[in-house]
């Protein structure tokens, strides 16, 4: 705890250190992690790019080219032999071997925005009477410190279209989000001018003395987790520069270019290279109803480039074996053409992928059938991507959390790792 | 004799499995030659009995056909997404030369009165000059730029040739319109028609629309844009029908029109050759056709078509229309008497 | 396929013969609720050897009716009072004053909106029907009917219905939140499959269910109505099933079937009833359809409250309410009634069961009857030095953290200077500011997460008291009706100190936090009115401002 350099409260009769009665663990009570468990998935981080809105599998990593649902853009090799990609994305396809693992056969069945994005988020349907944490609150609890100075789950969000917030669930608010939706700043971090620091730190160590005697005897969790926020605070203050670019040389601002999106990459970057476990970069709207070409035209050329800068500056650094950068959304697009010459919905066959930690590159899981209407080969679900993704992660898919009587596995019952995208 | 826009009437329309993106029309025929989703060209008459559309065959095109003109009886020429323009012998239906014409999707193609130059426009932002006969470029200029304002790449959509030859018009996703002299390439004069592209900078932080089409009038003076006007949800084609008329050498926007009856995208513009109105046409969901009055800027007479046009074409006497698009083909003839008792319906946005 | 191996989901104790206690065993009918929840938790508390907290202080005590009670922490004048009084009857005084009170209609409206709406807060019509209802103190019963079966031609009780139109587009939504909500029982895993363990809950009670609802649908028009014909066909996904494709009967958790009128209809009236339904959910002008002969919904109601079969709906009711005052159910988690678990005090959840049915379903008179008892004002200091006993045993009463709406008010009432309040003998001034309050208490309600189990504070909010200016400018304002400028006019820092805990924490400040205020304000003498907004910060951030204890 920061003690006021005034000293006013030295020698004071309850003395200044801070005790919490929250028991964090509580929720692992039926598999406690090895160590050898824990020095796997030591400093991992996840970089999630959510494609929100709904990407088109075709004009991305799926392309179907000379077939009637193929659209007007070519397929182009990759480094990886014998995988093509959209032409949207050359510099993916110069990056695919190296890096990235496509995943092609995702049927997750819930063509509804919030639906989709519900399983998308969580791995898993809705479930009543359950609240579900999603994959940022699960990677935060997972890869997190409990006493981080440096946010576990940063959340960024800044279209309004499809916003969500993300949900910790029955992880509870310890594990939510810090959620950048109205700037690139996070809210309310930093000090007001009117308060000295002073005197902000004197006010937080005096509310600490004063609380401690109520916590003393009164055991609760949500008590144990009241008084560490507030001791949180200044820790997250102090990482305010993370979410300041400007801190970043000109050079490498130039490369990740001027897009919100890139400017976010390079966010996100920083943070997992101050130990950030879990950042998300939502790029809204890809809900193309209209002009699907037009659409990811711009879109993927955002994509292409901010995803390639974002794994080669993360390569440079030596964090990329370390990283593990995702892209999906809700669902993916009709193979069918509308006479808008848009994609709409569609949830039964569309594609992720997997860059970076634990990830073979190059490899390519899954197929669909030659027009892309139906998974033929391989299919998975959004419990297999979570499984696959948190087993790349060095975390055991199968761990359970106890919520009530009930064990709940970190990613759905019967869910299992798709072996071929990782090392 | 010009044509009576009220009365038109759709005669005849018929299914074809691909999205038709561009149409030609063989002189004094029925004869249909139309680019497609499919990457082919395909010959049609649409006067036959049981019209049924033959392909082109060879090595062709790699994407979608996204241009197609008749240079002389036996010469078609047609421009795809794939970069290339392919010469065709429209009567072997096989092609007989093959240009690596742009580094991008090419978006349109025109072709001056006298069937001897041919100009295309890509998304690299330029515009190429051809010789319709040789396959020789003649020449290549630009004024639009490769980004948006935006940062996202930008589109060049539309190419025409002015009625006497002497001038071409590009125009791209901004709004942004040159004007050039054919012969000698060089830059006579600009328009700006922003209110063609919506950039979204907060919901969906994506854009939408762009110059679609592009026409001058028979005097040469006016030059027509069309698109879509500004969206609230651009997931959609969600905004009127939008054209603007310019005197483009006075620099001067004549009319504005937002066509309160269809939310759609205008895909094609052709002027009355008498020089009474603007027929303009396109889609979204469904198809449309406006005729606007060039005098006053208001539409004389509009209708529903089924399908999203992509293009269209009159014939000679200018009292047929023969229009292509979402997988069909609809022919309209100026003969109807007009009835105020059977107004067009509104489509269905 | 999804279940959760070790969970006995449905072996509902509820419908196994043999009964935890049979009524003959009970206490009789005719005593104050009080007087036999004290009785049955002490018999536990014997049973486990386990001495209780002590009883709360008034302070404290009057701290926390307020909340539970009235939605607010009491004003400075309305703890100080109560302290005083000497009165022997001056809780039940206090409680029936409360109970009679508009903080009690407001409060009591919040908490079933959180309850039956969650995923849709604050609709205004929803809560306009709730208000309404409180305030004619509907029973239970009532309510149930109002938003299951409703009249849309009602203006008062036609907003009910949202609790169905907001879960129409999913029938699992609709089946499956009804079950939860009003019968205490979560049906989802059994729609896979009959459960392994328990093999009376079978997959036909799910589809059982779910034939109650899957005729409901909404309107263009936002009407809600119901199909006069169209079945469930569920197939069993066990390897060795031999019945393939069955049709759900209309049947209810215990197993009543009801029976529907056949009714002979041509494909050609099918026809015509199929296109006047699609009409109405596409078109603005189709006319309303008819209401049909036979309601499964209606049915649902009759059935769920009929004598023979209204165990689950009142003994949901009754430990939904057990656990909103004492932060956990008799059978906990309240959604899990079913024989694995079984509840802790299975005779007082008979006895009050038999109460609620008995009195009409008067959701008030439980309330009175859980905050007149001992068990509800015990302490929530577990001061012994040993680990706290189980909490099912009520030993201790739970912190409980505030609701977003509670904290709302309780901030808003705090940063006012104590000389701004209503005086005690005019109740007609408190209720326009009450409305006041609720209303002025919006914006900050949408900052805080709403609780629910495993609740804790997120880092969000610690950083919005810490840097946000809004809390700079409406909380810590030094204006003279608030209450750093009410301190501010105060002689000396003694009074300041005594008044802050008064006006913030309802109780007179300790020695030892007296010592700590004092040094701060010595040490921070430079600028007293930035000093004294500090020390209101630290007060106001505090867990005995964020928690109801």
């Amino acid at each position: 705890m920061t003690l006021s350099r005034r000293g006013f409260l030295n020698g004071a009769a309850l003395g200044t250190a801070c005790t919490f009665a929250s028991d964090m663990t509580r929720l692992d009570l039926l598999r406690q992690s090895s160590w050898a468990d824990e020095v796997k998935k030591q400093g991992k981080r996840v970089i999630l790019l959510w494609l929100a809105g709904g990407a088109s599998q075709l004009e991305t990593f799926d392309p179907k080219p000379g077939r009637p649902t193929g659209g007007p853009y070519r397929a182009i090799p990759t480094s990886a032999t014998g995988v093509h990609i959209s032409e949207l994305l050359p510099k993916m396809a110069a990056r695919i071997q190296q890096t990235t693992a496509i995943v092609r056969s995702l049927n997750t069945k819930n063509a509804d925005h919030g639906g989709g994005a519900t399983i998308m988020e969580t791995g898993r349907i809705k479930d009543p009477g359950i609240e579900y944490p999603d994959l940022g609150a699960i990677c935060a609890k997972e890869l997190g410190r409990l006493d981080s100075a440096v946010p576990d789950y940063v959340s960024m969000y800044t279209s309004t279209e499809g916003r969500r917030k993300g949900t910790s669930g029955f992880l509870g608010s310890r594990y939510a989000p810090m959620f950048l939706s109205e700037s690139m700043q996070p809210e309310n971090i930093r000090r007001l001018e009117s308060v000295s620091d002073l005197d902000h730190q004197d006010r937080l160590a005096l509310r600490d003395l004063l609380a401690k005697k109520f916590t003393q005897n009164r055991h609760s969790d949500s008590l144990g987790s009241h008084t560490q926020a507030y001791q949180r605070v200044r820790g997250l203050m102090a990482s305010e520069k993370l979410f300041d670019i400007e801190q970043e040389s000109a050079e490498m601002r130039a490369k990740y270019g001027p897009t919100q999106f890139g400017q976010q990459c390079l966010i996100a970057r920083r943070l997992v290279e101050a130990g950030v476990p879990f950042v998300k970069v939502a790029r809204a709207w890809w809900d193309s109803h209209g002009e699907n070409f037009e659409t990811h035209r711009e879109l993927c050329a955002d994509l292409d480039h901010s995803m390639s800068v974002l794994l080669d500056d993360l390569k440079d650094r030596g964090l990329l074996e370390h990283t593990l950068v995702l892209t999906f959304g809700e669902f993916g697009r009709t193979p069918g053409i509308n006479a808008s010459l848009g994609r709409d919905h569609f949830a039964a066959a569309w594609s992720a992928t997997l860059s970076g930690c634990g990830v073979r590159g190059g490899a390519c899981y899954g197929k669909t059938d030659e027009d892309g209407h139906k998974v033929a080969d391989g299919e998975v679900g959004a419990g297999d991507l979570f499984a696959t993704i948190l087993s790349a992660l060095g975390v055991d898919p199968r761990k359970e959390y106890m919520v009530g009587a009930r064990p709940i596995p970190l990613s759905d019952f019967g869910a299992k790792p798709i072996k071929d995208v990782l090392i | 004799m010009a044509a009576d826009p009220v009365k038109l009437q759709k005669t005849k329309d018929i299914g074809i499995p691909s999205i038709a993106m561009c149409v030609a029309r063989t002189p004094n025929s029925g004869r249909l030659i139309f680019g497609s989703s499919d990457f082919k060209l395909h010959e049609i008459d649409v006067f036959a009995e049981n019209p049924q559309p033959t392909s082109f065959g060879g090595e062709g095109h790699q994407s979608y056909v996204t241009g197609v003109v008749l240079a002389g009886p036996n010469i078609a020429i047609s421009g795809s997404y794939d970069g290339q323009l392919i010469w065709w012998d429209v009567e072997k239906r096989e092609p007989t030369r093959k240009v690596k014409a742009h580094d991008l999707w090419i978006r349109r193609l025109g072709i001056s009165p006298d069937s001897k130059v041919i100009a295309s426009v890509a998304d690299d932002m330029q515009c190429k000059l051809w010789n319709a006969e040789t396959g020789e470029m003649l020449r290549q200029f630009s004024d639009h730029k490769p980004m948006t304002p935006h940062n996202f790449p930008s589109m060049l959509h539309a190419v025409a040739f002015s009625s006497n030859g002497k001038f071409i018009a590009t125009g791209d996703k901004v709004g942004h319109v040159a004007i050039w002299e054919a012969t000698s390439g060089s830059k006579v004069g600009t328009v700006e028609a922003p209110g063609l592209y919506t950039w979204d900078p907060r919901q969906r932080r994506h854009s939408i629309g762009g110059i679609r089409a592009l026409a001058f009038s028979p005097d040469n003076n006016l030059l027509a844009v069309g698109g879509i006007g500004q969206i609230g949800n651009i997931d959609h084609l969600d905004a009127p029908a939008r054209i603007e008329i310019f005197d483009w050498q006075k620099g001067e926007r004549k009319h504005e029109l937002n066509n309160d009856k269809f939310k759609a995208l205008v895909e094609d513009l052709v002027f009355d050759p008498s020089g009474q109105w603007l027929l303009s046409s396109g889609g979204a969901g469904d198809g449309f056709v406006t005729f606007t009055n060039l005098e006053t800027g208001k539409p004389i007479h509009q209708d529903k078509l089924p399908m999203h046009v992509h293009q269209l074409v009159l014939n000679e006497t200018n009292d047929m229309l023969f229009a292509v698009g979402h997988h069909k083909i609809a022919i309209c003839e100026f003969k109807a008497d007009p009835s105020p008792a059977a107004p067009a319906e509104p489509a269905k946005s | 396929m999804r279940w959760f191996p070790r969970i006995h989901l449905a072996a509902l104790w509820l419908l196994s013969t043999v009964v935890s206690a049979s009524s003959a065993e009970l206490p009789s009918a005719d005593l104050p609720i009080e007087q036999v929840i004290d009785q049955l938790a002490q018999q536990r508390l014997e049973a486990e050897k386990v001495t209780a907290a002590p009883q709360a202080d008034d302070a404290n005590l009057v701290r926390r009716l307020m909340l539970d009670v009235a939605g607010r922490i009491p004003t400075s004048d309305e703890a100080k009072q109560y302290v005083a009084n000497p009165s022997a009857a001056k809780r039940a005084e206090l409680v029936d004053r409360l109970l009679a009170s508009p903080d009690f209609i407001w409060h009591q409206r919040n908490e079933l909106d959180r309850m039956l709406l969650p995923n849709k807060p604050n609709d205004g019509e929803f809560r306009k029907y709730l208000l309404w209802a409180v305030k004619e103190n509907r029973s239970w019963e009532a309510m149930f009917r109002d938003m299951l079966v409703g009249d849309e031609a009602d203006e008062n009780r036609k907003p009910a219905l949202t609790f169905i139109k907001s879960r129409a587009r999913e029938l699992d939504d609709m089946l499956n939140d009804t079950a939860i909500l009003f019968f205490g029982v979560n049906v989802t895993c059994a729609k896979c499959h009959d459960h392994p363990l328990t093999p009376e809950w079978k997959q036909h009670h799910y589809f059982g269910m779910a034939s109650f609802f899957s005729r409901t649908y909404v309107t263009k028009k936002n009407l809600l109505a119901e199909r006069p014909f169209g079945e469930v066909k569920f197939k069993s996904k066990r390897k060795d099933d031999t019945k393939g494709e069955q049709t759900a009967k209309f049947e209810f958790l215990t197993g009543a079937v009801i029976d529907e009128p056949a009714v002979e209809r041509s494909a050609d009236d099918i026809k015509k009833i199929e296109e006047t339904i699609k009409a109405a959910m596409q078109k603005d002008d189709a006319p309303p359809p008819e209401k049909p002969a036979f309601s499964p919904r209606e049915k649902l109601v009759e059935v769920a409250l009929r004598a023979e079969d209204n165990r689950f709906f009142a003994r949901n009711i009754v430990n939904r309410i057990w656990d909103r005052f004492f932060g956990r159910g008799l059978v906990h988690p309240v959604d899990q009634l079913h024989a694995a678990n079984a509840p802790s005090h299975p005779e007082l959840l008979e006895w009050l069961t038999r109460d609620m049915v008995a009195h009409g379903y008067d959701l008030k008179r439980l309330i009175r009857g859980i905050v007149l008892s001992q068990a509800y004002s015990r302490s929530s200091e577990w001061a012994t030095g040993a680990l706290p006993p189980d909490p099912a045993l009520f030993a201790v009463a739970k912190v409980k953290p505030l609701t977003p709406r509670q904290y709302a008010l309780a901030l808003l009432i705090a940063r006012q200077s104590p000389d701004q309040w209503p005086s005690l003998d005019k109740p007609e001034e408190w209720v326009v500011r009450r409305e006041q309050l609720e209303n002025g208490s919006n914006g900050y309600a949408s900052f805080f997460e709403m609780p629910g189990e495993n609740f804790q504070v997120a880092v969000d909010e610690a950083l919005l008291f810490s840097n946000s200016k809004r809390i700079e400018d409406e909380l810590l304002r030094d204006l003279k009706t608030e209450i750093v400028g009410y301190l501010k006019s105060l002689p000396d820092n003694a009074a300041v100190i005594e008044a802050a805990y008064q006006t913030i924490c309802s109780r007179p400040p300790r020695d030892e936090e007296r010592a700590a205020i004092d040094g701060y304000f010595q040490s921070h003498s430079a600028d007293r009115v930035a000093a004294i907004r500090q020390v209101v910060w630290a007060l106001l951030t505090g867990p005995e401002m964020r928690f109801s204890y």
